[in-house]
């Protein structure tokens, strides 16, 4: 019941250029992983699982299959009276240009509803990254502290990236002393996973002040000068579980593969924590007479009558006998066709790739088939 | 008064489905799982919502529990409304008179004032105890265009199995002209599907003089279309020739889901027009680990296979150890087969485990069953036909 004083912020407007094809058509947040899920689901999930009742999602472009995701929040019980789910997209003022360079003049634009919202604290993500969080620790740690803002980082290797993220020292307090953004090679373990804890009168004048000065940018711009020059506390959380973050097709690829691990998937599907994400009530997934399947995980709807091995099956995906698919990503309702064969492949919703295809990608590059494209 | 609706739906549900043994004993017959992701009442329910009927009245008696959780607001069948909906109506005290339902009749007679509220034309009653997929409102159409008092859907049965349906005699116009409960010798094979589609003001003078008279039934079969037949009322029966299957008894229960497995299925689960709504349960994909084998079988998410399945239907959140085998079986929400055991036609229930090396069933003979919830202990053996109970 904790939670219920803090406001959930979503900001689902980074780059999604390393994506390739998969993001022409969506936000990295609606990515369709792990065979039933969305990105945003495991991060929505997490909040109202944590006992968050009122969550906004900043919205930049692409958003349409997004907010369809989303719908009504009834999914995940964000449907009530009073909070819930608020979907906020981009809109032109006289101010407001309607396109946000960095999450600072996101939030800035939605001043007006952050002030609204009943919560005193906010709870600041960005849409990236994959978890099934309980944020009550945090929330504990953060009040205990009496830092100004808490900082979840993790060291997980696998979350660095060369050039590229944030990466702070902590002490032994577990205050951040030090922070770097896009070393070309870090200098500290602790990668920020870039989900923020504070006071929302401490975030509507944060975002104020560096709107004033011109930044563009909430982390990049205003924590890294708050502590160097402001002598503002940041308390670092270490964030210990299983995290992944969805920032180019190589880690969308090994994200998905991962899962297939029952030891990964029990961490990140636990009973008393669900991921909810929008159903389609499909029927059972049918095993034919010539199916073999192994090492794969298969979602509702899909009908096999072909040799899977080490995949990810989305729902209503149809994979013909004598086709032979292995380490693929294969997304809703695509149709692989008799003696296909597939190696290293993402296919996007709805593809077809017809009788006899033959599509081999290497391991470290795999190839990206657009949605809706017939091979 | 609320708004009006043309056509709302009275469902009975209140069904013990004495036949279906232990798998009954802790929930109505219209809450037992089937297909792997649905309880048999999604599909009235379904039916509903396909047809256009947002106003369904779920009559329960027997063990209403499960159902009424299950039931819920109705959003899994958009029913959720905010004019309409579904609606649970279990037996209440009126003033001095509160009393169980009696009979089907008696059923709707005590609901005639939920009915009243939505001022309707006409009301379908429907059972909750089959398989289908129906479009009530072409059934709806037909009623109104041939000016009937009651239509009542018909299916053509082998005429080897006439005696165990109430058998529909009808003309050259398909208006019913003589009904057989059961007849020995029969005269059609045209059964009775228990789906009623009756013209409201009709329906409630019936029901009023069958609460009126001493000594009935207070059952539709038995009173309310006998009385209206004898009055020379105007019935016509509906043809209908999809799938349709009363899974009231164990083994008729095992047949419908193995019917599933058949390609194509002899019911199109798969039919985006016609989709089947139910309760999901937000589980992840299911898993089938290398060295698994899964072949000819239905598998729903959740389900976890290391061992060997065929010919089975496997429902969300069931797990098959490694040496484990399930052959010709349906195996419920969450069961666990533990390493080694071995599962063949049967029938295994909710939450059940089935120790490690046990074994349930035998290729020949009677589905074995193992209740909701048991423990097949670590080599115990459940012979065909066995009921095992806690």
């Amino acid at each position: 019941m904790a939670m219920k004083n803090v406001l959930g912020m979503i900001y689902t407007g980074e780059k999604d250029s390393f994506l390739r094809e998969l993001t022409l058509l969506r936000a990295i947040a609606a990515m369709p992983v792990a065979g039933r899920y969305r990105v945003i689901d495991f991060l929505v999930s997490s909040m109202v699982n944590s006992g968050i009742k009122n969550v906004g999602v900043i919205m930049q472009k692409n958003y349409h299959s997004l907010m369809d995701h989303l719908g009504s929040g009834k999914e995940w019980d964000l449907h009530g009276k009073n909070d819930g789910l608020y979907i906020l997209p981009p809109f032109l003022t006289r101010e407001n240009v309607g396109v946000y360079s960095g999450s600072l003049d996101a939030i800035h634009s939605n001043f007006g509803y952050l002030r609204r919202s009943r919560q005193e604290y906010v709870l600041l993500c960005n849409s990236l990254i994959v978890f099934n969080a309980d944020f009550n620790d945090m929330y504990d740690v953060y009040r205990r502290s009496g830092a100004d803002v808490t900082i979840m980082y993790t060291k997980n290797p696998g979350m660095r990236r060369p050039e590229y993220g944030i990466y702070f020292d902590v002490n032994a307090e577990g205050l951040i002393t030090d922070v770097e953004i896009d070393p070309t090679r870090p200098r500290y373990e602790n990668t920020c996973m870039e989900v923020f804890l504070l006071r929302k009168d401490l975030l509507i004048d944060l975002v104020d002040r560096g709107s004033a000065h011109g930044y563009h940018d909430l982390t990049r711009d205003v924590f890294q000068r708050m502590i160097r020059d402001a002598g503002m506390h940041m308390a670092g959380y270490e964030y210990k579980d299983v995290c992944y973050r969805m920032d180019s097709v190589q880690s969308y690829f090994k994200f998905n593969m991962d899962v297939i691990n029952p030891v990964i998937r029990h961490a990140l599907f636990r009973e008393d924590q669900p991921v909810y994400t929008k159903v389609r009530d499909e029927m059972s997934a049918h095993h034919l007479e010539n199916a073999r399947v192994s090492e794969s995980i298969v979602a509702d709807g899909c009908i096999i009558d072909g040799e899977v091995d080490h995949c990810v099956l989305f729902r209503g995906v149809n994979i013909a006998r004598g086709a032979r698919v292995k380490n693929c990503i294969i997304m809703q309702d695509s149709r692989i066709e008799e003696d296909v064969v597939l190696e290293n492949c993402i296919l996007d919703k709805q593809a077809i790739i017809k009788k006899g295809g033959k599509l081999i990608g290497p391991q470290s590059y795999p190839i990206v088939i657009s949605k809706n494209m017939t091979i | 008064m609320l708004r009006k609706k043309e056509c709302i739906a009275m469902l009975l549900a209140g069904g013990q489905g004495s036949r279906l043994g232990i798998l009954t004993a802790n929930m109505a017959k219209p809450a037992i799982p089937y297909g792997g992701k649905y309880r048999i009442i999604d599909f009235p329910l379904s039916n509903c919502a396909n047809s256009g009927i947002d106003v369904v009245g779920v009559l329960t008696q027997y063990q209403p529990l499960e159902l009424n959780a299950y039931i819920g607001s109705g959003s899994p069948w958009d029913l959720d409304l905010a004019h309409g909906g579904v609606y649970v109506l279990p037996p209440y005290v009126k003033g001095k008179q509160g009393e169980w339902y009696s009979g089907t009749a008696n059923a709707i007679y005590q609901n005639i004032a939920f009915i009243e509220q939505f001022n309707p034309e006409y009301v379908a009653i429907l059972s909750g105890d089959h398989i289908y997929k129906m479009d009530y409102n072409a059934m709806l159409r037909y009623h109104i265009d041939i000016g009937a008092d009651v239509t009542i859907a018909v299916r053509e049965v082998p005429w080897e199995e006439t005696s165990r349906f109430g058998i529909m005699n009808t003309d050259e116009n398909n208006a019913i002209i003589e009904f057989e409960e059961k007849p020995a010798k029969a005269k059609s094979n045209k059964a009775s599907m228990g789906v009623y589609m009756f013209t409201w003001d009709k329906l409630r003078k019936y029901l009023q003089e069958d609460a009126e008279t001493h000594g009935s039934s207070n059952d539709f079969g038995k009173n309310i279309i006998p009385n209206m037949l004898a009055d020379k009322q105007k019935l016509y029966a509906f043809d209908f020739e999809g799938y349709w299957k009363d899974v009231g008894t164990i083994e008729s229960l095992w047949e419908a889901n193995m019917d599933l497995l058949h390609m194509p299925m002899p019911i199109d689960l798969y039919d985006k027009k016609w989709r089947i709504y139910g309760r999901n349960p937000g589980v992840a994909p299911h898993y089938i680990a290398a060295g698994a084998v899964a072949k000819s079988c239905l598998i729903t998410e959740g389900c976890e296979v290391y061992g060997r399945v065929e010919h089975s239907v496997l429902f969300a959140g069931v797990q098959v150890l490694e040496g484990a085998s399930v052959i010709d079986s349906v195996v419920m929400p969450r069961a666990l087969i533990e390493r080694g055991a071995t599962v063949v036609r049967a029938i295994i229930a909710e939450d059940a485990v089935i120790g490690t090396g046990a074994k349930v069933g035998e290729a020949t003979g009677s589905i074995a069953v193992v209740g909701q919830g048991v423990r097949v202990m670590a080599g115990d053996v459940v012979k065909a036909g066995e009921q095992r109970a806690q």
